[in-house]
């Protein structure tokens, strides 16, 4: 096939809009009174609105909603699964294709940063401190709401830079670092303090309740789901966080192997097989237990490993893994259907079937001044928009919790 | 926390909290639409044409001018004045003024002869109107004593608008037709006749499309059209260039205009503003869009006030007047080259293609 995409490592998956395309593509917009768009964002960026004012060229105004009401504009634009939000939603289905919402984002935000706009201004501090755990996509979402409204928020991020997920889990390929640096420069800007390489266990947590008025967990969910399979002790087994954070590390690090086997059917899974195709494995291919429909993957996530060459073998189960002297090998499959048999061959297997809470948070739960959101509210891992939109609404719980604080201390302490 | 700042501007001594208005047409011509556009951000209202006459439409009366994938370049309507009895518009502007007395309510009158002209001036005033626009303007009259016809007979106008002003202590704003020559002439007489303000433009005289099956003029009405009012964005550049001609009239050059033609977004708003309208009227764009295009405008102009450091809406009034001037004094040494060389080689083709047409010319 002539037009396989051979993208190399962290290079951008496609070129954004300029002026002029962006424009002809709000130009297809039919500017509907009741936008089914904005109903449909789990995070409320009000695609319609911004859309409009993008139409009215009124850049600005449009850069201003979006980052208004989407403290990760810039990141969602990249990664939103919008074919299954706001464009699925898109009254424009109806006479032939939904606008291209997150590609108009996309070029929004590029024109904030292009124009070194700066659109929400900090109230004046209120007295109310918050500490945030993790710096991922909810947490981020959380303490830029609260900074916006004049509290103190200081993030505590065990790692060595902010973004969790976001910097080192999803393929720059998809989600360059600049974009999410830029996201998360415009939170600091508030204000918002870094901690850097601090982990917080879960007996700090009290003594954080000291210095903060209230905490916000957003820990995500870090522990790969680990099989239980013939073999896994293997040299050249890995789990998919340990792979992609490794690469987004440090490419050279990362020395693949002939032939590498991805196990999942998830944005993860894909997200791996794209990696390890562009850093240079001869084959990688994604072998999956259930069918294509079944996939949790976005389908546009699939599309682009199969842009790339990437084969998606369905319906195969892992059953064992082969190896010697203490390396893989090999890889054994049983079919769904009974009958079908799969022996690939494999010098690296990674294993991206979901992850979890890591065991130390795993019961915990939101009391008093303790709040919690993103995937570490949940069992299984969601997108990036539904974080933000919940990040945004716990910063609305914290803000309300003060509230009903003062209004106790004016009443004495007596409800 | 969306920006915002003061678009306050005095219009004709009226303190309007932004330029922003709907002109008097089909978008204002009742209660509801009014506090509807009011609340979504409109500064005032010229509402409908009242007229003693009550006129009897003809139906379809809309038509569009389409290119490409731009479904509406321009908008041609044949409708005339309100067809409501004058008691209940003159009770819906009085109910505007009391529900919303911070906006600004314009009452837009159009008579026939001397009295309705005086009746319909006193009642303006005792509804609580800020102003009276005098409609010589609209294009489809079906009577060639009221619209256009007599826009473009300065002693008319002269007169209406004496008639006018001596039933009247409101300012009095007169509402010129493009379907002329020189605005100037018919504009100089309002102002002889007392109005204090103009306004430029309503509708362009058109033809938009002939039905190629029926040989039949559009809108189709039983067999038949008429010529009527064109509007919309093609009409913009049409009515900045008469904004342009009134202000530089020597006579004309202090007097407040209110700029209508075309307007859809802040940055046509800002080029109104600065050939030096002071007030901005607007509504195809509405029709096609909805009210709501006012969001827009509001934060289009707070951007670019805050951009370029400007404070006061009304410091941008007439800018551009300058620039404007007559073909015999451009600067004819001036040149703009096309520069070809080595890289831009592939477009030399695309050049040759337009030199040869006349589009591109030294």
């Amino acid at each position: 096939m002539s037009d396989i995409v051979k993208k190399a490592y962290a290079r951008e998956a496609e070129t954004g809009f300029n002026y002029r395309t962006a424009m002809e593509e709000a130009s297809r917009c039919l500017l509907c009174e009741d936008a089914p768009c904005s109903r449909d964002c789990p995070a409320s960026t009000n695609p319609a609105k911004f859309i409009r004012s993008l139409r009215f060229k009124n850049i600005k105004g449009a850069a201003e909603t979006i980052r208004e009401n989407n403290p990760l504009g810039g990141c969602c634009a990249w990664i939103c699964p919008y074919d299954r939000l706001c464009e699925k939603a898109c009254s424009r289905v109806g006479i032939d294709r939904p606008i291209k919402i997150g590609s108009l984002q996309r070029f929004l935000i590029e024109e904030e940063e292009r124009g070194k706009m700066d659109f929400i201004k900090a109230k004046p501090l209120c007295g109310k401190k918050v500490a945030c755990i993790g710096s991922g996509p909810a947490s981020l979402s959380c303490a830029r709401q609260l900074a916006a409204e004049g509290v103190s928020v200081e993030i505590y991020e065990c790692k060595a830079s902010a973004g969790g997920i976001l910097s080192h889990g999803i393929t720059p390929t998809r989600l360059p670092q600049r974009v999410v640096d830029h996201d998360i420069e415009l939170i600091k800007r508030l204000g918002v303090k870094f901690h850097f390489g601090e982990k917080i266990s879960k007996e700090n947590i009290d003594s954080l309740k000291d210095k903060f008025d209230a905490i916000f967990i957003g820990i995500g969910l870090w522990s790969s789901k680990k099989p239980d399979i013939k073999g896994k002790e293997f040299s050249g087994v890995e789990y998919a966080l340990d792979f992609l954070e490794r690469a987004r590390s440090n490419t050279k690090s990362v020395v693949l192997n002939d032939d590498v086997v991805v196990i999942g059917g998830g944005n993860v899974a894909m997200d791996c097989v794209s990696t390890a195709k562009q850093l240079g494995a001869k084959n990688a291919v994604i072998v999956y237990r259930r069918s294509i429909e079944e996939a949790p993957a976005d389908i546009d996530e699939l599309k682009f490993v199969q842009s790339m060459g990437i084969p998606v073998i369905t319906n195969f189960i892992p059953e064992e893994i082969k190896g010697s002297e203490g390396r893989v090998k090999g890889i054994r499959f049983r079919g769904r259907d009974g009958y079908s048999e799969l022996l690939l061959n494999a010098q690296h297997i990674i294993f991206a079937i979901g992850q979890e809470q890591v065991s130390e948070f795993k019961d915990i739960k939101e009391k008093e001044n303790i709040f919690i959101g993103g995937d570490a509210a949940h069992s299984s891992g969601a997108t990036v928009v539904e974080a933000v939109a919940q990040g945004k609404a716990s910063a609305v719980k914290i803000l309300n919790y003060f509230k009903s604080l003062d209004s106790l201390c004016k009443t004495g302490g007596k409800v | 926390m969306t920006l915002k700042r003061d678009l306050s501007i005095d219009f004709l001594g009226v303190h309007c909290e932004n330029p922003f208005f709907l002109s008097s047409s089909p978008v204002g011509s009742n209660y509801e639409m009014c506090a509807k556009a009011l609340e979504c951000g409109w500064g005032g209202i010229f509402y409908k044409t009242i007229s003693v006459f009550i006129p009897n439409e003809c139906s379809p009366r809309f038509d569009i001018a389409s290119k490409e994938n731009t479904p509406w370049t321009g908008f041609k309507n044949m409708e005339m004045t309100s067809d409501k009895p004058n008691e209940v518009n003159f009770g819906y502007i009085k109910r505007l003024k009391k529900d919303f007395p911070e906006k600004v309510i314009v009452a837009s009158i159009m008579g026939s002869n001397d009295d309705e002209w005086a009746v319909l001036a006193k009642e303006a005033q005792k509804a609580g109107s800020d102003m009276i626009e005098c409609n010589f303007s609209c294009p489809q009259m079906t009577s060639s004593t009221m619209g256009s016809d007599v826009g473009q007979s300065p002693e008319l106008v002269k007169h209406y608008c004496e008639v006018v002003s001596a039933n009247t202590t409101l300012p009095v704003i007169a509402k010129m037709t493009p379907n002329i020559g020189n605005m100037e002439i018919p504009a100089r007489a309002a102002i002889e006749g007392g109005a204090k303000g103009i306004a430029a433009i309503n509708t362009v005289k058109s033809i938009t499309n002939i039905d190629l099956d029926l040989n039949i003029g559009m809108p189709v009405v039983n067999g038949k059209s008429s010529v009527s009012g064109y509007s919309g964005a093609a009409v913009k550049p049409i009515a900045l260039r008469f904004i342009s001609d009134l202000k530089h009239d020597p006579l004309l050059k202090s007097i407040p205009l209110t700029g209508i033609g075309g307007i859809e977004t802040w940055r046509d708003c800002v080029e109104f503003l600065l050939l030096g309208a002071s007030n901005i009227q607007v509504t195809t764009a509405i029709m096609q869009y909805g009210y709501r295009i006012v969001e827009d405008m509001i934060s289009g102009l707070s951007f670019y006030m805050e951009d370029y450091g400007i404070k006061k809406v009304e410091d941008i009034v007439g800018k551009a007047l300058d620039s404007i001037v007559g073909a015999d004094e451009l600067d004819r040494t001036y040149k703009i080259l096309v520069k070809v060389n080595e890289e831009n080689a592939r477009a030399v083709k695309d050049v040759m293609f337009h030199v040869l047409t006349g589009g591109i010319r030294q």
